[in-house]
């Protein structure tokens, strides 16, 4: 789960890293004096998205009436959003990368940092990799100081700012570890002209699996893009919403990844997808009453399950659509442990089970540009 | 032969007595896998499936041998149960459960390395050697998928593996051993690293892997290639081509893998390397074909 730039400023606030002096503004507040943070200020939508600079979603301003007009402008853009962040515009002499993420093959924590940071960090990446300094930290050990110092020496602060910035390196590591952390990130960290370290952004990634012991930043309904992604969070079932033609209804991630190549290859769209295995094989009907409330001109269903028994799954379909009487066709393509009884209990409740997933994709394909069963 | 375990591996299952435990622990048995005991707290001298229980791993293995232990515990719980295995000295762990916290994970897996130990997942089926042994949660029954043969499987998916599992049977091949790692960002062993058991193993001929995007797993299989660590012939069917960019996880997961773990990126560094890509499973036998593996029947 991804917090929000003012989620993860207010964070490091508590772990004693400094941010910018700000005010959250939601989008009937925008006439709100900001008198006390002052001008010049900078507006910055509160959107999980990346890159807003090039996307206009960041603007400086520099007095009360072009304040009020951006941040309508902003609001308008992200119909969607529900705050912009509004900071002190701050006197910078340099900009500095941080942050902590995991290395997969080492299984370890692993911190980069450059001198050089902002948002041509990718470019330096690659172009300088020397550039960027890393220093990976078992997590059974922790960070241990003499990491951070060798990390912070490597940067040329002065003394002073050396010291704050491994002060900043020990609170990240406390961050990524108090909250499960995928990734905590600081870009650009600025150093002011006053030789402060401040907090110019802020990325926090929360690991999904960890969210029952991670309760701090619940969503609400107000975080989801729609009713049917609200009432799926509701029953655990992972669903993400697009704006083709197709519903899927699918299990596991592999397969639906699959499928949705094979869609794109036919020439078809697809609607939303909607995980039907694992634990939600036994949902059907609250499945298919979710693929429903998205608009779409058929069905798709691809599974081939070992646990998620096949049968189970038929049978929750033909359940579903006794009870649901679908506005739009089916398309069944359901296979795995006890295959042979699904195919016997779809075809008795009077629908053609397909068992080739291509096979299946052309049928759905061909559905949803108006052909016929 | 097979890989990883055969008939004469002495398994254990810890969380034998939960519903998954004992319905998979059966199945397990019927294949032929060597189940010799069981672990979970608090149950010792019930028999489960004809296998018997104890509360702790070291107390069982004053009754029993073991090479290598099973998992069926809740993802909360896997630190704690995969550190019990390790602390006894077993250098083969699988583990299926879907949700294990990704610190605990990371945990998990550096100790492996230090100590050598494969940790096979989480969130998969598990390893199985079809018509010989498995760990894990397979439908060994359906002949369709898991017969067996000369083609060793590598995978990080579930459901996609029987799809293309099925693909190189309906083409004539069966499967010698097949591997999950899992389809978690930090799974506990990687590809790579059973790449040298299969080059080892006289009944695989050529290895499929089952990828997706994101990570850099498919990226060391090429590596391993390249410096001709593994010399058999390798296809790979790679989902998520089409797939619409998420969103991105902040810079640093683009700097930490250099710009790697596209799919187009892990075609081109495996094709490089000599291996065939396959753009849906109905290729892959095509592709092993024209990789002059020998059909198994």
């Amino acid at each position: 789960m991804k917090l929000y730039e003012f989620q993860a400023k207010s964070v490091f606030q508590e772990f004693g890293i400094v941010t910018p002096k700000s005010k959250l503004v939601s989008k009937d507040q925008i006439d709100v004096s900001l008198d006390d943070i002052g001008y010049p200020c900078v507006i910055k939508a509160q959107v999980l998205s990346g890159g807003r600079g090039k996307r206009g979603l960041i603007a400086l301003v520099k007095d009360e009436k072009s304040a009020g007009s951006e941040m309508k402008r902003i609001f308008d853009a992200e119909p969607s959003m529900k705050y912009v962040l509004i900071e002190e515009a701050i006197s910078i002499s340099q900009e500095i990368y941080i942050s902590i993420t995991v290395d997969a093959p080492s299984g370890q924590a692993v911190i980069l940092a450059s001198e050089s940071g902002g948002v041509e960090i990718e470019t330096l990446a690659v172009e300088h990799p020397e550039k960027i300094i890393k220093e990976h930290i078992d997590l059974r050990y922790g960070l241990l100081p003499h990491q951070a110092r060798h990390m912070a020496y490597q940067m040329h602060l002065s003394t002073q700012t050396t010291k704050e910035m491994i002060q900043i390196i020990i609170k990240l590591y406390d961050i990524f570890i108090k909250y499960d952390a995928e990734l905590v990130e600081i870009n650009p960290l600025f150093l002011t002209k006053s030789d402060q370290l401040v907090a110019g952004d802020g990325k926090i990634m929360i690991d999904d699996n960890s969210l029952f012991r991670q309760t701090r930043f619940a969503q609400t309904e107000a975080d989801y893009s729609s009713e049917a992604a609200y009432e799926a969070s509701l029953e655990g079932i992972p669903f993400i919403q697009f704006d083709g033609d197709i519903g899927l209804m699918c299990a596991g991630a592999g397969l639906t990844t699959t499928v949705y190549d094979l869609i794109h290859y036919e020439g078809g769209t697809v609607a939303n997808y909607l995980e039907f295995g694992g634990p939600n094989y036994k949902k059907a009907v609250k499945a298919m009453e979710i693929c429903l409330k998205v608009p779409s001109k058929v069905i798709l269903i691809v599974t081939f399950g070992t646990i998620a028994r096949a049968d189970v799954m038929a049978q929750g379909i033909v359940d579903a659509i006794e009870k649901l009487n679908p506005d739009r066709p089916i398309v069944t393509c359901i296979r795995g442990t006890n295959e042979i009884e699904a195919v016997n209990i779809l075809k008795s409740a009077g629908l053609t089970p397909l068992f080739d997933t291509e096979e299946a994709v052309k049928m759905a394909c061909k559905l949803a540009k108006g052909g016929k069963l | 032969m097979s890989i990883f375990i055969d008939r004469t591996t002495r398994v254990c299952v810890q969380g034998i007595t939960g519903s998954e435990g004992s319905f998979w622990t059966e199945h397990m048995k019927n294949l032929g896998t060597n189940v010799v005991c069981g672990v979970t707290p608090g149950k010792e001298g019930q028999t489960i499936q004809g296998v018997p229980v104890y509360h702790s791993i070291k107390n069982a293995l004053k009754h029993h041998a073991i090479d290598a232990t099973m998992l069926f515990v809740p993802p909360k719980l896997n630190k704690d149960a995969v550190f019990e295995a390790l602390d006894a000295g077993i250098k083969k762990i699988v583990t299926i459960a879907d949700g294990i916290p990704l610190h605990d994970m990371m945990i998990i897996r550096t100790r492996a390395l230090d100590e050598h130990a494969f940790v096979v997942g989480g969130n998969t089926s598990g390893v199985i050697s079809p018509h010989e042994a498995m760990m894990g949660s397979f439908p060994h029954w359906i002949e369709r998928v898991y017969k067996k043969g000369s083609i060793g499987v590598m995978t990080r998916s579930g459901s996609l593996t029987n799809e293309v599992t099925a693909m190189i049977v309906k083409s004539g091949y069966g499967v010698s051993s097949l591997i999950g790692v899992g389809g978690d960002p930090v799974p506990g062993a990687r590809f790579a690293e059973f790449l040298p058991l299969f080059e080892a193993d006289p009944q695989t001929k050529a290895v499929v892997i089952i990828g997706e995007l994101g990570g850099t797993m498919e990226e060391e299989v090429a590596d391993m290639i390249l410096k001709h660590k593994f010399t058999k012939p390798l296809v790979a069917f790679l989902g998520g081509r089409t797939a619409p960019k998420g969103q991105k996880m902040g810079h640093a997961g683009a700097i930490i893998t250099g710009g790697k773990g596209s799919v187009q990126h892990k075609i081109e560094v495996l094709e490089h390397a000599g291996a065939k890509v396959a753009d849906r499973p109905s290729r892959v036998g095509i592709l092993l074909e024209q990789l002059g593996v020998s059909k198994d029947e």
